[in-house]
């Protein structure tokens, strides 16, 4: 009964506001406001008040009353006031591997001279999946949260802006319907045999690997961490990156072809589990797929464009993946 | 403060709010409640302090099962407004015990809220207002501080935060209290509660009024509708005692009597009493009452007014009374008799005394003027404190001590009439009053209870005879200060004497007296009064919620606009502006600064789009850019780039 009518009220607030492109600035029209259950209480108490005082007959009483009535009905206009005026725009996403949730950041503007406190996004009316205070003409960043199941994309279609400050005796919100789309990256498989040696590209033309120390190069983004040279770098140094020699360093390049697997999705999770080993031992990488080929690099960027490639194969235009 | 946890924090906060809840009800608890109260409140701040674990639900059960037992047995009952609160202040210190969450901080709040209740419930004086307003204030800060969610980012003062609400509360409880329409009786029966207040009791025994007259609290005030009648006729009658056993006067509880009519003499005198408590069934009035609210009470056969509930808060009602009067000019038998009777073989010498005077005394009149005589003439003194008198009162008074107050003189007085066949009976009331000249009304303490006799003559009926007065004629006329001894300690005496101190007395009065009128009794009638003010005849119910919807609009109206203002975005510098206007011009001629574009890409933009203008556009460029980054720009700069975009034409 009341997901049903949480449901008619969804479409009816969709409806009347229409979808949501680019910034958008909260303003009367669509912001909401309700008692909470302690609002609910606290005016079941002002009931009994104010039924208390007339029967005594007790001005006194009635001016309390209607005191703790005026600051709640201030407090609600102070709620609403709270949200009226945010400018919401999205700013990016995180994209999660499966079964991680996915982030989208979202940036909230406070133009106004006065601090917004207790601001909370949340995709559905349950726990905030983050508070924010905005100081007086400031900007905060917030992540609205969704559970992802499968590889492929999901899609912010709705969340909330919302506040219960001061005293939580209301709840004032605002919906948006951005439809903010974030990609959901294979699930890297557990147990994943090491990449066949066929895969492997040409052999690294300068043979560095991780046996023998030869050296220190000057840090280069992208080069791993675990290789940095951080004794150097405390003793007041700039970042250096130690180099070794002996073993090969080969180029992987991964292909669908060659990961093993029962099904697509299981020869992605192996590949996804490769890049993400290749990128944490700072080996150069690609990968291969069936019209798509991302070449071999290093780095944040490249571990990007792999997993990327993984997420979009061979999903459609129309998204797949629904979880809203 | 600063190393304080999150959750000490919030407890103190809490706790203050309730100590401030609690303060008030201290002086009515009984002991051992505020002492459990302040106990467990100070063992939670410690065990949040250390540490120390909660106690467990069986605890907690155990505790609570035993508070509410101990109430029931110190209070013998669990209802009832002492009882309630006891219970309340007990259930708010247990929850303490297990106060974690923030929901448990809101129910000690709203807890909190119900003590300020049911300390206005007890008190609507000033005081007890201004303490329950800081209360109230104290515990909604807590709530404010409880609700917090984002621990980070913008730090608040709860305190100075809640003010600012409260203040912007203010209006809208100002209409509500003005407009709220007032019930004329009470929704359901108002519980009779068992607090005494000190004032005049139904009985009199020696030294009661004495006692009585320590006190300097006020009783009622009275506005007069012309001036006020002279200090000498200001009688206030009170309690009629006939009953009498040779110590205590008591008032009979033979109730069949007829009331005697009574003829009213001269002009009367219109005024408005506000009685304060006095958890007793009677209104006072100057003698003699001709007109009062029926519906509030009703006249008794001895003409006392009688309200048909105790007066548990402050009232007010209109009166008329005429000084001069011829009551009761019939007298019946048993009415007679009743008058007459005195206790068998108490007071001997008295009745002795009595049968002497009347011997030589032919009239009813000339026996009336030897008593008084007596007590003029012989060696008898009006005092505070008179010596402890024996069983039989009247014989030990007028033979040994000699030495007494008002109810001694009324009743020796008395016994003497009765003993000498002239019925007679002892009033107790008020007599005299302070005149407040700031407020214009006329304060009667507790200090001017009075008691007098009252005698029955033919033709003439119950007159009233106060022998006080023919022992210590200032006593009624200026008043108690003048007529006792240097060396008794009347109260009010030292302010008395100081005209600043009395002054500053006075204006306080007047301050309580107006807080009396326009809030603790602003009542139906004067809600009444107050939208005839407004222009509304005859206001009924409807006119009522309009002017409250009215009101409320208004209200609200202003809070919006107040808080339009405060969150009014910050206005942009002067230079930002007049680049601002620049953009808006060329907005209407079609072309648009993108949200995301740099001055100098919008620049480029416009020299290609329309390149007749691109001069002015880079000079205006050039220079805001020089404005806002450029170090040492200069207040010309200001005003040349305000020039150029005034003269930009595009």
């Amino acid at each position: 009964m009341l997901a049903h009518i949480r449901s008619r009220t969804h479409r009816w607030i969709r409806r009347r506001q229409g979808p949501d492109r680019g910034p958008v600035r909260l303003r009367r029209g669509r912001i909401y406001i309700l008692p909470t259950g302690l609002g609910l209480a606290f005016g079941i108490m002002l009931f009994a008040m104010l039924m208390g005082s007339l029967n005594y007959g007790n001005n006194l009483g009635l001016a309390l009353t209607f005191l703790l009535t005026a600051l709640a009905l201030v407090a609600m206009h102070a709620c609403h006031r709270n949200l009226d005026g945010i400018a919401i725009a999205s700013a990016g996403t995180d994209p999660p591997f499966a079964g991680q949730p996915a982030g989208f950041a979202l940036n909230l503007r406070n133009e106004s001279i006065a601090a917004r406190i207790d601001i909370e996004a949340c995709r559905e009316r349950r726990e905030a999946d983050a508070t924010v205070s905005l100081p007086p003409d400031s900007d905060a960043k917030v992540q609205v949260q969704m559970p992802t199941a499968r590889r492929g994309r999901v899609h912010l279609r709705r969340f909330e802006v919302a506040t219960r400050f001061p005293f939580g005796l209301f709840r004032a919100w605002a919906v948006l319907h951005p439809d903010t789309e974030c990609l959901v990256y294979p699930r890297p498989a557990a147990d994943a045999p090491p990449p066949p040696r066929a895969a492997t590209g040409e052999d690294g033309a300068s043979g560095r690997g991780e046996d023998d120390f030869s050296g220190l190069k000057n840090y280069h983004p992208g080069d791993p961490p675990r290789r940095i040279a951080w004794k150097a770098h405390a003793r007041g140094g700039e970042l250096l990156v130690k180099e070794f020699a002996g073993a090969d360093e080969s180029t992987l390049v991964f292909d669908l072809e060659s990961a093993p697997g029962a099904d697509l999705e299981a020869k992605l999770s192996v590949m996804a589990r490769w890049v993400v080993e290749a990128h944490a031992n700072g080996q150069p990488f690609g990968v291969r797929l069936p019209g798509t080929e991302v070449d071999t690099g290093l780095g944040d960027a490249q571990r990007r464009l792999c997993l990327d490639a993984l997420a979009r194969y061979g999903l459609t235009e129309e998204p797949d993946v629904e979880l809203d | 403060m600063s190393n304080w946890t999150d959750g000490m924090r919030r407890l103190a906060w809490t706790v203050a709010g309730l100590a401030a809840a609690v303060a008030p009800h201290a002086q009515h608890l009984q002991r051992w409640v505020t002492a459990t109260a302040v106990a467990v409140c100070l063992w939670r701040l410690l065990a949040e302090h250390r540490g120390w674990p909660l106690p467990g639900k069986l605890v907690r059960g155990t505790v609570a099962l035993c508070a509410t037992l101990a109430v029931a047995a110190g209070y013998h009952a669990l209802t009832g407004l002492d009882a309630g609160t006891a219970l309340l202040v007990l259930m708010a210190s247990l929850k303490l015990l297990e106060t974690r969450s923030p929901r448990d901080h809101m129910v000690l709040v709203f807890i909190g809220w119900f003590l300020c209740l049911a300390t206005l419930l007890y008190r609507q004086d000033l005081v007890a207002a201004a303490w329950v307003l800081p209360a109230v204030w104290l515990l909604a800060a807590s709530l404010l501080n409880v609700s917090r969610r984002a621990s980070g980012g913008e730090r608040l003062r709860p305190f100075r935060f809640t003010g600012a609400m409260l203040l912007k509360a203010v209006p809208l409880a100002l209409v509500l209290f003005m407009f709220f329409p007032r019930l004329a009786g009470s929704v359901w029966g108002v519980p009779s509660d068992e607090k005494s207040y000190t004032g005049l009791s139904e009985e009199l025994s020696p030294g009661d009024i004495s006692e009585l007259t320590l006190n300097d609290t006020v009783a009622f005030r009275v506005r007069f509708d012309g001036p006020p009648p002279p200090p000498r006729e200001r009688y206030w009658r009170g309690p009629v005692m006939t009953e009498f056993d040779g110590f205590t006067w008591t008032r009979t509880r033979a109730r069949a009597y007829f009331r005697p009519p009574v003829r009213f003499l001269g002009d009367p005198v219109s005024y408005t009493v506000t009685l304060e408590p006095t958890s007793q069934r009677m209104l006072f009035a100057l003698d003699m009452v001709a007109d009062w609210p029926r519906s509030m009470a009703e006249q008794g056969w001895d003409y006392r007014l009688w309200t048909p509930q105790s007066i548990s808060t402050v009232v007010q009602y209109r009166a008329r009374s005429f000084t001069r009067y011829v009551a009761g000019e019939e007298l019946l038998a048993g009415y007679r008799n009743h008058h007459l009777r005195l206790p068998e073989g108490r007071n001997p010498r008295a009745v002795e005394l009595a049968r002497r005077m009347r011997q030589a005394e032919p009239s009813d009149e000339s026996y009336v003027e030897a008593v008084l005589a007596m007590f003029r003439e012989q060696e008898f003194y009006y005092t505070l404190t008179p010596p402890r008198l024996e069983r039989d009162s009247v014989d030990d008074f007028l033979f040994n001590t000699r030495r007494g107050f008002c109810g001694h003189f009324a009743s020796a007085f008395t016994t003497l009439m009765r003993a000498a066949g002239i019925p007679a009976r002892v009033v107790g009331g008020y007599q005299g009053g302070d005149w407040n000249p700031l407020g214009g009304y006329l304060i009667v303490r507790q200090s001017h209870a009075h008691a007098w006799s009252e005698i029955w003559l033919p033709e003439r009926g119950w007159s009233r005879v106060d022998p006080t007065a023919a022992v210590a004629p200032e006593r009624v006329e200026t008043g108690l200060q003048a007529a006792l001894p240097e060396s008794d300690l009347v109260p009010g005496r030292l302010l008395r004497r100081s005209d600043f101190l009395w002054q500053a007395g006075l204006a306080w009065d007047n301050v309580n007296a107006l807080w009396n009128e326009w809030v603790v009794k602003f009542s139906g009638e004067q809600q009444e009064r107050l939208l005839e003010r407004l222009g509304f005849e005859a206001p009924d119910w409807k006119q009522l919620a309009l002017l409250m919807g009215v009101g409320l609009t208004a209200a609200f109206l202003a809070l919006t606009t107040w808080f339009a203002w405060e969150f009014r975005p910050r206005r942009a510098d002067a230079a930002a502006r007049s680049y601002r206007r620049f953009t808006v011009l060329l907005s209407r001629r079609g072309i648009e600064r993108a949200p995301h574009e740099a001055p100098r890409d919008f620049l480029e933009r416009v020299r290609r789009q329309r390149p007749d203008v691109a001069r002015q556009a880079a000079a205006i460029t050039d220079l805001y850019l020089a404005l806002r980054y450029a170090p040492g720009a200069t207040r010309g700069d200001l005003d040349r780039l305000r020039g150029l975009v005034r003269a930009f034409r595009p």
